[in-house]
């Protein structure tokens, strides 16, 4: 890694943590709320053209396209996190999604960061990767990946402003169960059949207890409008985060047929990539067809993130590797 | 000025309800008919696919590892447990297939009674409403116009226009309508889904595939093709031969790319056709394509004092390696990087803590080992040859383009603006689905601007109202802004705001009027806008 690329990829990691910060800590004050919130998407456009440069970077750097490990994707899902924040900010104002997006890209800085050094170098690229379907393909798998997170992560926001604290709990507690076990199974040699059941076994009851515990209302929080809000943000991030996914899978399949003679061939990624497709288009149906009330579709798209966090890291990490396995390197 | 007569008033609203929800139209259709086509069902369906994949990915399949990947991962009872209920063969399942067939039968169902019909509504042109069915619009406002009159028309004409609205005009009302074409989303996506199932199903009734390791100098044939159950395809009389095949390294030594070069021979013999291949480089002929799928080096053939020996290899990490027991316990090693390569000879005792380096050889380097003399006859290459005849991928294709439009056109927001202007009051309102808070902003926007234009009377503006606009409208008799008239509409559209209480934007307007009348107006921007 050179040292240009190093200075930038950490000075997009510091200023999204000050973004964080900064974001979490505005809801602190009154007065001088909005000027925090200036000054924290001041610092997640800073990490976000940081970045950006040090993907470029690194690209020439490797004279490549560089999308080719879980540390680099790592990197551009960061970015397309942070990127669609900024659309969405300017488009609707939002301002609470400001900090769950800096945490994001944070938290996959530090997961990137604490993988081993093989990743991080600029390493050649095995046969099969050796195609410029490869910069087709996966950048819009990537940031559908981080659209379906803002989806969700909005949902967050909408549960709280419709009160809907209990049911927020559980579903945040749901989530971080299932990030420890992506975490476990990345960084430690606990058997992974225990992590995919703390996964599996936490989002299920996880989600059925956040469905159930929809009806207590907690009156006094929250803002109706504001949840209205949220409720719009989540199904724009599907809306077009769907597309991004359904292009992403098909270009995979026309570059499986260029290389090996077959669009689809039941690989585990794939079929997981296909599981998210088939919750979004169903999601999308629930819309359609109006009859779900917006709470319980802020939960469907919790759901959602969390296969969409399954199909991203989980399944390299949780040891159902597949043809994509580049993300593997235990 | 003309004003809605009630009869017409009355006429409005029912046509206004039939397009505020379209779904009215088809009711009839739809509910005599059972739960074939309900959208419930189709919800319903694909949870459960989706359950039924997830299954499939987190157990390896049988068809793609083996029963022996199952086993070893789950033990023998487990995985006797797995096939039994079909999970190891999920794909396969008598489950999976009717899911698949069920909502194959839904969506054929939905597509021809709710959506496909939805395409003639696309050009059945809106009625133009008035204020008061503008008023119980999702999103709705109206403003006193106190200057400018009927260029504030025009300005919010031009200004959705801008915005990439398509704008109607019928005299003193508006219909404004923006992403039309995303309504056709779901017809679009559900006939390329319908596309695909008919090209899935003409390849695995006519479609064959398969897998071969070829050795250098050997033919490719198709015999042992697979292909489903219901096949009533022909297999090929061709054959092809591997007349080359090598691997390039990187500089580190791993694999960087393969090749073959192949050529086709047709049942007379004739050779038809010579390719190279390589990874992600296929040869086509005859509706089959043929791709380099693997590599391998397969056996050495060696001399030992004038006898020719054949020793299979195999892969060891980035070597391949070659075992010949000498006697009981010395058994020798050769082991080679890549065709071409020299081929290190090792000798190996139980009583050496480590295989011991005897020599190397190469093919015009032999080498001798005590009375032995070996020398490198050939490495022989084999080339994974991976073929398929898919006769259904170009209708395949085709619904994969039109399954990226149809989704990418549900992403497009479709808004509907409706604008009238009665009395001096200009009403607008519309509603969007998929997009309710930008097109929210959108119109508060447009209320804050047509306010500061148009909502605050200037002395000269009174007296000399006409404007370019204007000028095609006979002047209406009374001025429009003399000041008791404007307080009546103003009375008049609280009355209305209040009796409906939609939006709260209508409320918030309120206010805006009301600071609005003791603010000031601008009249150049109110002329640059119109
Ligand atoms: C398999 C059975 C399916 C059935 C019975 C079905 C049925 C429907 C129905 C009734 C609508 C509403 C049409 C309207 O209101 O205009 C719809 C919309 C739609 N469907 Fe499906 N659908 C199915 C599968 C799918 C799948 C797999 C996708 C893939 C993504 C899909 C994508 C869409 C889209 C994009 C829309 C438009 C949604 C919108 O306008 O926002 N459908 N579908």
């Amino acid at each position: 890694m050179s040292e240009m690329q190093m200075a930038l990829t950490n000075t997009a990691g510091i200023t999204s943590v000050m973004s964080f910060w900064v974001f979490a800590a505005s809801n602190g004050f009154k007065q001088r709320k909005d000027l925090m919130v200036k000054i924290g998407s001041g610092a997640m456009v800073l990490a976000f053209v940081s970045l950006t440069a040090a993907i470029i970077i690194r690209g020439i750097d490797a004279q490549r396209f560089p999308l080719a490990n879980l540390y680099e994707s790592l990197l551009w899902f960061a970015w397309a996190t942070m990127g669609s924040y900024l659309v969405l900010a300017k488009a609707y104002g939002v301002r609470q999604l400001g900090w769950l997006a800096s945490l994001t890209a944070l938290l996959m800085f530090l997961y990137g960061s604490w993988l081993p050094q093989s990743q991080h170098d600029i390493q050649p690229l095995v046969p099969a990767l050796v195609s410029y379907w490869r910069w087709i393909h996966v950048p819009p798998l990537i940031v559908s990946y981080a659209l379906f997170f803002l989806g969700g992560l909005a949902g967050f926001i909408q549960l709280y402003m419709a009160g809907r604290i209990q049911s927020l709990i559980t579903a945040i507690v749901t989530v971080c169960l299932a990030l420890l076990a992506v975490v476990l199974g990345t960084f430690t040699t606990v058997d992974t059949a225990w992590l995919q059941i703390l996964f599996a076994g936490a989002s299920l009851v996880g989600s059925v207890i956040s469905f159930k515990l929809l009806q207590r209302v907690d009156k006094k929080i929250g803002d109706a409008k504001l949840a209205e809000i949220y409720d719009d943000v989540s199904y724009r991030c599907i809306a077009i985060g769907m597309p991004a996914l359904t292009f992403g899978i098909i270009t995979g399949g026309l570059w499986a047929n260029h290389a090996w003679g077959t669009y689809w061939s039941w690989d585990p990624k794939e079929s997981m990539a296909l599981v998210t497709w088939l919750s979004y288009a169903a999601y999308i149906h629930l819309r359609v067809h109006r009859e779900c009330s917006a709470e319980r579709l802020a939960l469907v798209s919790i759901v959602g993130l969390l296969l969409t966090l399954m199909t991203y890291l989980g399944f390299n990490s949780l040891g159902l590797g597949g043809l994509h396995s580049y993300g593997k390197f235990k | 000025m003309r004003r809605p007569t009630k009869q017409n008033t009355r006429q409005e609203t029912r046509t206004h309800v039939n397009t505020e929800s379209e779904k009215t139209d088809l009711k009839p259709q739809t509910s005599v008919k059972n739960v074939l086509a309900s959208v419930k069902l189709t919800i319903f369906l694909m949870s459960l696919t989706a359950l039924t994949v997830l299954i499939g990915a987190w157990c390896p399949q049988e068809s793609a590892n083996g029963k022996e990947k199952v086993v070893e991962q789950f033990g023998a009872e487990t995985a006797k447990l797995l096939t039994q209920f079909g999970i190891t063969d999920i794909y396969h399942s008598p489950w999976f297939l009717s899911l698949i067939a069920m909502l194959t039968v839904n969506m054929i169902a939905c597509s021809f009674m709710r959506v496909f019909p939805r395409v003639k509504l696309l050009n059945k042109p809106l009625p133009f409403i008035g204020g008061r069915e503008i008023g119980k619009l999702p999103v709705n406002t109206s403003v006193n116009i106190t200057k400018g009159e009927k260029s504030a028309f025009t300005a919010i004409a031009l200004k959705l226009a801008s915005k990439g609205f398509k704008v109607s005009t019928n005299e003193e009302r508006l219909l404004a309508e923006y992403g039309k074409y995303g309504r056709l989303a779901a017809t679009v996506t559900h006939i390329g889904l319908l596309t695909l199932l008919v090209g899935v199903t003409i390849t695995s009734w006519t479609g064959f595939s398969g897998f071969q390791p070829v050795l250098l100098n050997s033919h490719l044939d198709f015999h042992e093709s697979e292909h489903s159950k219901l096949w009533i395809g022909k297999l090929p009389d061709w054959t092809v031969r591997v007349d080359e095949t090598r691997r390039e390294d990187h500089p580190t030594g791993e694999a960087k790319q393969w090749f073959s070069k192949l050529t086709v021979i047709d049942k007379n013999g004739k050779e038809v056709k010579t390719q190279e291949i390589s990874v992600n480089n296929p040869l086509s002929y005859d509706g089959v394509d043929i791709y380099q799928s693997s590599w391998g080096l397969d056996h050495l053939i060696l001399n030992f004092n004038g006898n020719e020996r054949r020793l299979d290899l195999r892969p060891m990490g980035k070597l391949y390696a070659a075992f010949l027991p000498l006697d009981q316990d010395t058994m020798m090693l050769f082991s080679v990087r890549a065709d071409g390569k020299p081929i290190k000879v090792f000798a190996k005792r139980p009583d050496w803590e480590g295989p011991r380096m005897l020599t190397e050889l190469s093919k015009d380097k032999p080498a001798k080992l005590g009375p032995v003399t070996i020398s490198l006859i050939k490495t022989m290459p084999v080339t994974g040859l991976q073929y398929k005849c898919d006769p259904g991928l170009p209708i395949t294709y085709i619904a994969f383009g039109f399954i990226i439009v149809g989704v990418l056109m549900a992403a497009i927001p479709h808004r509907h603006v409706w604008v009238s202007f009665e009395n001096n009051v200009l009403y607008f309102g519309g509603r969007s689905v998929k997009d309710k808070v930008g097109f929210e902003r959108l119109l508060k926007a447009m209320e804050t601007q047509i306010i500061r234009d148009f909502g605050e009377p200037k002395a000269e503006d009174v007296v000399e109202t006409p404007s370019g606009a204007e000028a095609q409208m006979p002047l209406k008799s009374g001025s429009p802004a003399s000041n008791s008239q404007a307080g009546d509409a103003k009375t008049q559209t609280n009355a209305e705001a209040d009796a409906q209480k939609t939006s709260s934007s209508t409320k918030q307007n309120k206010k805006e009027l009301a600071a609005s009348a003791t603010g000031s107006g601008n009249t150049e921007n109110a002329q640059g806008d119109s």
